[in-house]
């Protein structure tokens, strides 16, 4: 997969990509409530909430990360694409919903 | 970015020891009842947390002290190292508001998972502070054989 071109600047400013931009928010979150094991903590935090806010357009950043090990992306993709694919025996389960989240991706088109 | 010693005051010049890598498989609640598939946590969307059926969904100290009782933890007088059995402590906010849960290791010393971070190996109240308030209950059971 060809890597998302960086997108021209404006004025001379650099703008963010998609992917920029939620890695930064990855990095604020984690390093602000990484720490909190508190659902509330964690979910609430505005860096997270604005990650949910991007909508689809990071759903593929997701799964590239869901492969390399399980993440709490899965708190996230429900949200964003409205999809509930986790077997209730599974809640909690950060693994076992990442792998639900990457094979619900594969039969729905998904590409990452 | 902000280091450990930053978040947790308590450790500076202390002999803590971060004793795993990151891993979100699990989070404190799971690593101090001796899990570590599942994230533990009473609030929030059931969809996205481990939390037994019978219990109350409710970021409260009794939700969470019913939580361990169902693992055969009672409660403690204190946090001292006693021979034939295991230790829980959690740690709440002003208001009372479950935040943390440390596990007693047989050395008397005590290990917590960092959230999504990694987990610890520390003095029960080196973490006490504004992120994971103080030490509210301590509970114990005996030890298996």
């Amino acid at each position: 997969m060809a890597p998302t071109p960086v997108q021209q600047p404006l004025n001379g400013q650099h703008v963010e990509t998609v992917e920029e931009r939620f890695r930064r928010l990855e990095a604020t979150w984690m390093a602000e409530v990484g720490h909190h094991s508190s659902t509330t903590k964690l979910v609430n935090h505005p860096a997270f909430q604005e990650i949910i806010g991007m909508g689809r357009a990071v759903v593929p950043l997701m799964l590239r990360d869901l492969e390399v090990r399980p993440r709490l992306w899965v708190w996230a993709l429900p949200e964003i694409t409205g999809a509930h694919p986790v077997p209730v025996s599974d809640r909690g389960n950060i693994g076992k919903m990442s792998e639900a989240w990457l094979c619900w991706a594969r039969q729905n088109g998904y590409q990452w | 970015m902000m280091s450990i010693t930053d978040l947790f005051p308590g450790l500076r010049g202390a002999t803590y020891r971060i004793t795993s890598p990151e891993d979100e498989h699990y989070n404190c609640i799971a690593w101090a009842a001796g899990a570590t598939n599942n994230w533990w946590w009473p609030f929030g969307d059931p969809e996205s947390t481990h939390w037994p059926d019978t219990l109350p969904r409710e970021e409260t100290l009794e939700a969470f002290r019913a939580l361990f009782a169902t693992l055969g933890y009672g409660t403690s007088a204190g946090a001292e190292l006693e021979l034939g059995y295991e230790k829980i402590a959690l740690f709440a906010d002003a208001q009372v508001c479950p935040l943390h849960a440390a596990r007693q290791l047989p050395t008397g010393r005590w290990t917590s998972k960092l959230g999504a971070l990694e987990d610890l190996e520390h003095e029960l109240h080196e973490l006490e502070g504004t992120e994971y308030g103080s030490v509210v209950l301590v509970m114990k059971r005996p030890t298996s054989s």
